[in-house]
């Protein structure tokens, strides 16, 4: 059921918003123990959370998401509420402030349940990083569910929330979509206030939405779009209405094909099904056009040393001092910081501030983060080169299905290597958004992912819409 | 080329304490990413360093005083605080 449709039932009153809360947390209940994919669940709330909601639409002031109940990213803030980011360093903070996303949903009158697994501190393609023990796919329970936003997609395809905030900085709302068989959208940069998001890296993060439909995400994204004070980066641009293209005529769309995404290191089962889908759009009579991203060699080079170097400076604000873990260890000021560093990270956030301080440090500047920022350049200005003539690109989302549990624990570099067709979206601050297009022979979801012009996220929205529309998705048995 | 000293410099700047055998098993893995990012130091030295284009964003609020979190807010995360204030070991 689309969120369109629940929006009806609870103000025609088929459902009650406290009824349908309860189904959520009595799934949560029931499934999540196999799952993993919540840290925090917010009974309680929750369903005080629904009563309000429910006041609201027996007073005729019912909202776009009055009543309806979603799972939020564990590193968005929640007024009141834990947000570990999944790490020992924040395993007991509890935010004075509502992210502006919450803000914005909360006076609409929406029902969080809970905060959603992640890998920590959002750095990871895995969600097994995570403090609080790895999450599981709900279309097989011995894979992962991709990442970092791993919770926020097995809850949506668990059926644990209606729809569900994440964060993408280098594909962690795209790529966990595609393992998990929803949809996943990355919105432009600026589209979205990041204000109370834990910052990994400011230049790259953005707040997405992922749900069951591509219709569900943009719903869900006109209510958190648009400036926010707070936020000197979120843009005047993001105005909404990003469902206005549904169901129009896109056969007149061009869309581009780059060459390189097709390339060696792409399993054949995902290839297959992605050219399945370039085929759909061909019969509905879109132009495909053959398109270049010769750059995509560097992206993940690029990619690692841009967001490590800001992840570096972003996370030397967790000293055990003001906030966060605190170690007993030390007997000075510098060793108080270091021991609750060491004990307060895990190995994957220690070897990204290690990388970016490498990427800063006096020697190494130039050679690395600064041809970084020129790489940055290069992907920004061929992408705008295939927008002159292309409205949407169609790319897969991953080299690879769900991978088994375990599988690539113990190598970073095969884990940075799979981020290659999602982090060029971040860099260059476009939109782009993954849908399920096929299964593997193990009946892992297989994604695509359509990529739009900055601030175009309705076109996109639509042309994944016409896909799912004609598509049957296989529902995760668990 | 990475090795344990290098290791200890970065350890340093990131002001994270490391035992021995985590810093053998650091430098292991530095090794294996750089070789990676290494790719980025062949890149077109021509092309402009990218910088966030400031008329897109950084539309900065006005300069004006408004009321922030009281202190008491603000310091409940902390594990170690007194008089308002958050304890530290002893600087000089």
């Amino acid at each position: 059921m689309s969120l369109k449709e629940l929006r009806k039932m609870l103000d025609k009153k088929e459902i009650g918003a406290i009824e349908l809360t309860q189904h959520y947390l009595d799934n949560i209940d029931k499934k999540d123990g196999a799952l993993n994919s919540y840290i925090t669940v917010c009974h309680e709330s929750a369903l005080n959370s629904a009563k309000n909601a429910q006041e609201m639409i027996d007073s005729n002031n019912s909202d776009s998401f009055t009543g309806i109940p979603i799972s939020v990213k564990d590193n968005i803030c929640t007024l009141g509420v834990k947000t570990t980011c999944a790490s020992r360093m924040l395993e007991d903070f509890i935010p004075p402030y509502n992210a502006t996303v919450m803000e914005k949903l909360n006076k609409s009158g929406i029902v969080m349940l809970g905060k959603t697994n992640m890998d920590e501190f959002a750095m990871g393609g895995s969600s097994q990083t995570s403090y609080f023990g790895g999450v599981k796919n709900p279309y097989d329970t011995s894979r992962v569910t991709g990442g970092s936003s791993g919770g926020a997609a097995a809850s949506i395809a668990a059926d644990l929330c209606a729809a569900a905030l994440g964060s993408d900085t280098g594909g962690s709302v795209r790529q966990p979509a595609s393992f998990c068989g929803v949809t996943g959208l990355k919105p432009t940069y600026g589209a979205v206030s990041r204000w109370g998001l834990i910052a990994f890296a400011s230049s790259l993060d953005q707040i997405g939405v992922l749900a069951k439909s591509a219709e569900d995400t943009g719903f869900i994204l006109n209510g958190i779009c648009g400036y926010d004070k707070n936020d000197a980066t979120s843009s005047k641009n993001a105005k909404g209405e990003y469902l206005s293209l549904i169901g129009s005529d896109i056969s007149k769309l061009k869309i581009g094909v780059p060459k390189e995404f097709f390339a060696d290191g792409l399993n054949n089962e995902v290839k297959s099904a992605v050219l399945s889908a370039v085929e759909y759009y061909k019969k509905l009579g879109c132009e495909i056009m053959d398109v270049s991203l010769p750059s995509l060699e560097y992206a993940v080079s690029a990619y690692y040393l841009i967001s490590s170097a800001e992840a570096a400076s972003n996370l030397s604000r967790f000293d055990g001092i003001k906030y966060g873990f605190r170690s007993g260890l030390g007997e000075d000021f510098n060793d108080l910081i270091k021991n609750s560093r060491r004990e307060g990270f895990g190995g994957e956030v220690k070897r990204r501030i290690m990388l970016g301080n490498y990427a800063l440090c006096s020697g190494y500047y130039d050679a690395y983060y600064k041809n970084a920022t020129r790489i940055r350049t290069q992907i920004r200005a061929e992408y705008a080169s295939i927008f002159e003539k292309c409205d949407v690109i169609l790319t897969p989302t991953a080299p690879t299905t769900a991978y088994k549990i375990g599988e690539q624990e113990n190598d970073p570099v095969k884990m940075y290597l799979a981020d290659i067709y999602t982090v060029t979206v971040n860099i260059a601050g476009l939109p782009a958004i993954s849908t399920t297009c096929g299964y593997d022979k193990n009946d892992m979801p297989i994604g695509m992912s359509l990529i739009g012009r900055a601030f175009d996220e309705k076109t996109i929205i639509a042309v994944c819409d016409r896909f799912e529309h004609d598509f049957t998705r296989k529902e995760a048995e668990i | 080329m990475f090795n344990s000293d290098l290791t200890k410099h970065l350890a340093e700047l990131s002001k994270i304490e490391f035992t021995d055998d985590e810093l053998e098993r650091m430098t292991s893995d530095m090794t294996d990413i750089i070789a990676i990012m290494d790719k980025a130091c062949n890149f077109d030295s021509a092309v402009k360093p990218y910088a966030l284009d400031a008329v897109d964003y950084n539309d900065l609020r006005s300069d004006s005083h408004e009321m922030s979190y009281p202190t008491e807010k603000i310091i409940e995360n902390a594990k170690n605080v007194k008089n308002n204030s958050f304890v530290v070991p002893k600087v000089v």
